[in-house]
C-alpha cells in the first residue's frame, strides 16, 4: 500500500508545474553557484601560491643582516584555501588571510576579504550550501504543504480513508514519494559534486571523501527532517492554506531570524573581550608576567644571574656564546606562555560561542546544519584556529633558529655580525598540514546528532499525527 | 469610506492580525535595543582615540611654543585618523562591524599596506549579520506586511464572496486599494515609528538633522508600498488564497534572498578584487628592492628634487628612508589604487542594478542614511589618503632640509578632521532609490488594476 501511494505521490510531484519550475531554478542556481565558486577558489589558490612564492623570494633575497634583524624583517604566510570551500565558504570571507610572523609578537591574521567588498555581501553568498540550507526547504514546503491537508480540503481524504487505507500508511507513503521526487532532483547535483571533487587535487590527509560523506549525511538528515515536519503539519492543519501559512512562518523563523538571533543571544551570554581590553591585558602580562608578581625585567635579571652562575663567570661578555641571543630565546619563551594563555582564552571563547549557536539547532535545525557543514567543509573557526596555531608554531621555530644563530655565531660584543642566505635557506617554507577529517567530524558531531534527533522527532510526530488522522479538523 | 471602516473593523476583530502586529512591534524594539550596544561601543572607542589624539596635538603645540623640535623625533609618533560615529547608527549596522573607523598614520610606514584593526568579533556572527533595524525593515517588514495582506481578494474569490460584493457595484480596484492600505497600515505605521525613533533610542543621541530621518521614513514607506502593490498584483492573478500565499512567498524569496545574492556574485565576478596577499608580498619586494638600491635611489631622488637636497648632501638615515619610500610609492600606487577602483566599480554596478530588487535599493539607502554604508567609508578612506599625503608633505621638506620645527610650523601641523559628505550627494542617491521603488510599486499597481476590471473578475470568479 505504502509503495503505491509513494508512486502516485512521486508522479504527482513531477507533474506539478510549480515543482518542476522550482527544480529547474534550483538546479540552475546550484550550477551557477558551484561554477563561480570553483573559479573563485582556483583563482584565490593561485594568487596565494604566487604570493607565497614571492614572499619566499623576498625572504631569501633580503641580503646580509644581523639574524635578529631578519627576525624583525619577518615573513608573511597565507592561509590555504579549503578544497570544499567551493561548496560552503563558511567564515572564510570574514577572517584574515595573511599572517605576519615576526620576532617578539604573535599577530592576528589580517586582511579580511569582506572588508574589500560592498555591503551587498550582507545579503549572504550564493553557494551550493546556501541553496540547500535555505531554498531547498522552501521547495519541500511547496511540495508537501498540501500532501494531507489538500486531500482533506478537496474531500478526497474521506474517500481514501474509506478504502481502508490507514492514515499512517497514507502519510508515510506520501513522505516516501515526495522524498524520492526530491532525491531525483538532488541526485544529479550530487553526482556533479562527486565528479568535481574527484578531479580536484587535494592532500590525502584532508580526508576529502570522509568529509564529503559527512556533508551528504548532514544535508540528508536536514532535508529529511524538513520533509517529515512539513507532512506532519499538513496532516494536522485543517486546510492547505493554513498548512502553508504555518510552514512558511516556521521557515522564516528558523532560516531568516534564528541565525542572527542565536548569534546575538550567545554573544550576550558569552561575550568576547573588547579589542582594547584584550590588548591591554596582553601587554600588561607581557611586562608583568602571567602571575603578575614577577615583572619581566626581574625575570630576565634572574635569568642572567643564573646563566652567569652556571658558567662560573662574572660578566656576560665572558660567556662562551653571545648572551643576547640566549636572552632573546628566553624572552621569546616567556612571551610564548603569555600569548598561548591569551589567544587560547580568546579562541576557546569563540569556539564556545559557536558550540552554543549549534546547540540552538535544537530549536532551529539550520543552526545545527550550518555548524556541521562548515566543520566538514573546513571553513569553520576550528579550522581557522588550526591555521593560526600552525603559523604561530612556525613563527616560534623561525625566531628560535635566528636567535640561536645569533647566540652561537656572533662573538660576544660584536655588533657588526651579519648572517646571509645560507641561514635564510635553513628556514623552511610554511606548509599547513590540513586538519584531519577525524577532527572535523569531531567538530561536526554535535550538529549531526541534533539533526538526527530532529529526524527521529519529526518521524515520531508524523506517525503520531497520522495515526489519529481526522477527516475534518476544525 | 464605508469600505474602509468595514475593513478596519474586520482587522480589529482578527486575532491573527493583533498577534502579528504585536510580534512586529516586539521585533522592532528588540532590533533597536540590539543596536544600542554596538553604537555605544563605537562611540566610546572613537572618543578614546580622538581624545588621545587631541591631547597629543595639544602637547606638541605647547612644546613647539617653547622650543624647536627635530621633525624626525616628532614623526615617530603616529597620528590618528578617526571616523566619527555614524549619524544614525541604530538604523543600520551596515559595514560598521567590518570596516575600520580608525587608522594610525605614521610617516615611516606610509607605504606599508596596513591592516586597520577592527573590534574582536566572532566571524560566525559577522557571517550571520546583525539583528539590526535595517534587517527587520528589509527582511521581516515585507513578511509581516504580506502575512496580513497576501489574501486581499483571492480568498473572497475562492469563497464566492467576491461575486456578492461586485454585485453591489463596488469598484474592485478601489476596494482592493483600500483593503491593501487598511491591512498594511498598522505594520507600516510601526515601521515608520521605529525608523523615526532610531535617532534617539536608548540614549544614543544621533548627531544629525531630521533630514536623514525624513528620508529614512521615505525609504521605508516606499518599500512598504512596493510590497503592498505586489500583494495587490498577486491577488489580481491568483485563484485561491493558497496560490496567493505561494506567489507572494516566491516573490519575497526572489527579491530578498535570490536576486541580491545573484547580483553580489555577478558584481564580484565582473570586477574581482586584486589579491591582498600579492599586494603584501609585492610591497615587500618593492621595499627590499628600493632599500638595496638605497644610495642610487637617494641620488636620483635629489636629482629630481634638487630643492630638497640637504646642505652639503650630508645624508642621514631618515632622509634615506624618505627617498626609499618615495620610490616604493611610485611602484606600489597603481596596485593599491586598483583595490579602490575595483570596489568603486562594484559599487557602481550595485547602484545601477539596485532596482532589480527593491530590497537592495532599500538596504543601500538605509545604510547610506545611517552612515554605515559604502559611501561614508569611501569618503573616510579617501580623506585618510589625503591626510597621509599632507603628513608626507609636511615632514618631507623639513627632514630633507634638516630644518627643525618651530613655533611658526604650528599652524601647518597636519591634523585629521573628517568632513561629512555634502548633503546633496546622499539626498540625490536616496531620492533616486525612493523614486525607483515607487515606480516599481506603481507598475505593479497598474498591472494589478488592469487585471481587476469588474467584468473580468465576474467572469473568472465563477
Amino acid at each position: 500500500m505504502i509503495a503505491s501511494i509513494a508512486r502516485k505521490e512521486f508522479v504527482d510531484a513531477w507533474r506539478d508545474g510549480r515543482f518542476r519550475l522550482g527544480a529547474v531554478l534550483m538546479a540552475l542556481l546550484f550550477a551557477t553557484a558551484s561554477l563561480l565558486a570553483w573559479g573563485q577558489t582556483e583563482r584565490t589558490r593561485a594568487e596565494r601560491a604566487a604570493a607565497a612564492a614571492l614572499e619566499r623570494e623576498n625572504w631569501l633575497e633580503q641580503g646580509e643582516k644581523n639574524s635578529h634583524s631578519a627576525g624583525h624583517y619577518g615573513v608573511n604566510v597565507f592561509k590555504p584555501v579549503a578544497p570544499l570551500s567551493l561548496f560552503d565558504r563558511g567564515i572564510e570571507p570574514f577572517v584574515g588571510t595573511t599572517l605576519f610572523l615576526e620576532a617578539h609578537r604573535q599577530n592576528q591574521a589580517a586582511f579580511v576579504p569582506a572588508q574589500d567588498a560592498t555591503a551587498m555581501r550582507r545579503f549572504g553568498e550564493l553557494t551550493a550550501a546556501a541553496g540547500l540550507q535555505l531554498l531547498a526547504p522552501l521547495l519541500i514546503v511547496l511540495l508537501a504543504f498540501g500532501a494531507v491537508a489538500g486531500e482533506r480540503e478537496r474531500g478526497t481524504l474521506r474517500q481514501v480513508l474509506s478504502l481502508g487505507v490507514t492514515g499512517r500508511s497514507l502519510a508515510l507513503g506520501k513522505t516516501l514519494g515526495l522524498g524520492l521526487a526530491l532525491a531525483t532532483l538532488l541526485a544529479p547535483l550530487g553526482i556533479l559534486g562527486v565528479f568535481v571533487l574527484a578531479n580536484s587535487e587535494v592532500e590525502a590527509s584532508y580526508g576529502l571523501w570522509a568529509r564529503a560523506g559527512g556533508l551528504a549525511l548532514a544535508y540528508g538528515l536536514y532535508l529529511a527532517a524538513v520533509l517529515l515536519g512539513s507532512v506532519t503539519v499538513s496532516a494536522l492543519a485543517p486546510n492547505g492554506r493554513s498548512a502553508l501559512a504555518i510552514l512558511l512562518s516556521l521557515w522564516a523563523a528558523a532560516c531568516v531570524i534564528a541565525p542572527r538571533l542565536a548569534n546575538d543571544v550567545v554573544h550576550e551570554k558569552l561575550p568576547t573581550p573588547l579589542l582594547a581590553e584584550f590588548e591591554k591585558e596582553l601587554s600588561t602580562d607581557l611586562q608583568q608576567g602571567l602571575d603578575g608578581h614577577d615583572p619581566r625585567t626581574k625575570q630576565m635579571e634572574d635569568f642572567t644571574q643564573a646563566t652567569l652562575t652556571k658558567h662560573g663567570v662574572a660578566r656576560v661578555e665572558d660567556l662562551p656564546f653571545n648572551f643576547y641571543g640566549l636572552a632573546m630565546l628566553e624572552s621569546e619563551r616567556l612571551a610564548s606562555e603569555v600569548f598561548d594563555h591569551h589567544f587560547g582564552k580568546l579562541w576557546d571563547r569563540i569556539e564556545e560561542q559557536d558550540r552554543a549557536v549549534a546547540l540552538g539547532g535544537v530549536a532551529a535545525p539550520l543552526l545545527a546544519l550550518r555548524s556541521a557543514s562548515m566543520a566538514l567543509a573546513g571553513t569553520d573557526f576550528t579550522h581557522h584556529r588550526h591555521f593560526a596555531v600552525a603559523a604561530e608554531a612556525h613563527r616560534r621555530e623561525f625566531v628560535r633558529v635566528l636567535n640561536e644563530d645569533l647566540m652561537n655565531n656572533a662573538r660576544p660584543g660584536d655588533h657588526g655580525y651579519v648572517a646571509g642566505r645560507a641561514l635564510w635557506e635553513q628556514l623552511p617554507e610554511f606548509k599547513l598540514a590540513p586538519l584531519s577529517a577525524e577532527r572535523a567530524l569531531e567538530r561536526a558531531k554535535l550538529g549531526l546528532a541534533i539533526l538526527a534527533a530532529w529526524v527521529v522527532a519529526t518521524l515520531v510526530a508524523l506517525v503520531a499525527a497520522s495515526g489519529r488522522l481526522r477527516v475534518d479538523v476544525a | 469610506m464605508k469600505t474602509l471602516a468595514y475593513e478596519i473593523q474586520l482587522l480589529l476583530r482578527d486575532r491573527a492580525a493583533w498577534v502579528l502586529t504585536a510580534l512586529f512591534a516586539f521585533v522592532l524594539v528588540y532590533a533597536l535595543n540590539q543596536g544600542v550596544e554596538l553604537a555605544e561601543r563605537q562611540r566610546e572607542s572613537a572618543k578614546t582615540v580622538l581624545d588621545a589624539s587631541r591631547t597629543f596635538d595639544g602637547q606638541v603645540r605647547e612644546a613647539l611654543a617653547r622650543q624647536a623640535i627635530d621633525p624626525r623625533q616628532l614623526a615617530r609618533q603616529p597620528l590618528s585618523a578617526v571616523l566619527p560615529p555614524a549619524p544614525l547608527p541604530l538604523l543600520a549596522v551596515g559595514q560598521a562591524d567590518l570596516t575600520p573607523a580608525f587608522e594610525a598614520v605614521s610617516l615611516w610606514r606610509l607605504q606599508t599596506p596596513t591592516d586597520a584593526r577592527v573590534e574582536i568579533e566572532n566571524p560566525s556572527r559577522l557571517l550571520a549579520g546583525r539583528f539590526d533595524l535595517a534587517f527587520v525593515l528589509v527582511w521581516l517588514f515585507p513578511l509581516f506586511l504580506l502575512a496580513l495582506a497576501y489574501d486581499l481578494l483571492a480568498g473572497d474569490r475562492e469563497s464566492g464572496v467576491l461575486r456578492m460584493v461586485l454585485s453591489r457595484g463596488v469598484s474592485p480596484r478601489k476596494w482592493l486599494a483600500i483593503r491593501a492600505l487598511a491591512r498594511g497600515a498598522p505594520i507600516l505605521a510601526l515601521a515608520l515609528a521605529a525608523t523615526w525613533m532610531s535617532a534617539s533610542w536608548g540614549g544614543v543621541a544621533a548627531d544629525t538633522s531630521n533630514a536623514r530621518l525624513l528620508y529614512a521614513c521615505g525609504v521605508v514607506a516606499a518599500y512598504g508600498v512596493f510590497w503592498l502593490a505586489i500583494a495587490a498584483l498577486v491577488n489580481g492573478l491568483a485563484r485561491s488564497a493558497a496560490a496567493a500565499a505561494t506567489a507572494v512567498g516566491a516573490v519575497w524569496v526572489t527579491v530578498v534572498l535570490v536576486v541580491p545574492t545573484l547580483l553580489n556574485v555577478v558584481v564580484e565576478s565582473l570586477h574581482p578584487m586584486p589579491s591582498r596577499a600579492e599586494l603584501v608580498a609585492s610591497a615587500r619586494e618593492a621595499s627590499g628592492d628600493a632599500e638595496r638600491r638605497g644610495n642610487e635611489v637617494l641620488n636620483s631622488f635629489y636629482r629630481d628634487h634638487p630643492e630638497l637636497a640637504p646642505p652639503g648632501m650630508q645624508v642621514d638615515f631618515a632622509q634615506r628612508i624618505l627617498a626609499v619610500q618615495d620610490e616604493i610609492r611610485g611602484s606600489m600606487d597603481p596596485v593599491r589604487l586598483e583595490f579602490d577602483s575595483q570596489l568603486a566599480a562594484q559599487q557602481e554596478l550595485v547602484e545601477l542594478w539596485r532596482f532589480a530588487s527593491p530590497a537592495i535599493a532599500a538596504h543601500e539607502a538605509l545604510t547610506d542614511l545611517a552612515g554605515t554604508g559604502y559611501w561614508r567609508h569611501r569618503a573616510f578612506r579617501d580623506q585618510v589618503e589625503g591626510f597621509k599625503q599632507s603628513v608626507y608633505d609636511f615632514y618631507s621638506p623639513r627632514i630633507h632640509k634638516n630644518r627643525p620645527l618651530t613655533k611658526s610650523d604650528v599652524a601647518e601641523l597636519p591634523r585629521f578632521e573628517f568632513a561629512e559628505e555634502p548633503v546633496e550627494r546622499w539626498t540625490s542617491r536616496v531620492t533616486l532609490s525612493i523614486a525607483g521603488m515607487l515606480a516599481l510599486a506603481l507598475l505593479a499597481a497598474l498591472l494589478a488594476g488592469s487585471r481587476l476590471s469588474a467584468r473580468k473578475l465576474a467572469a473568472s470568479s465563477s
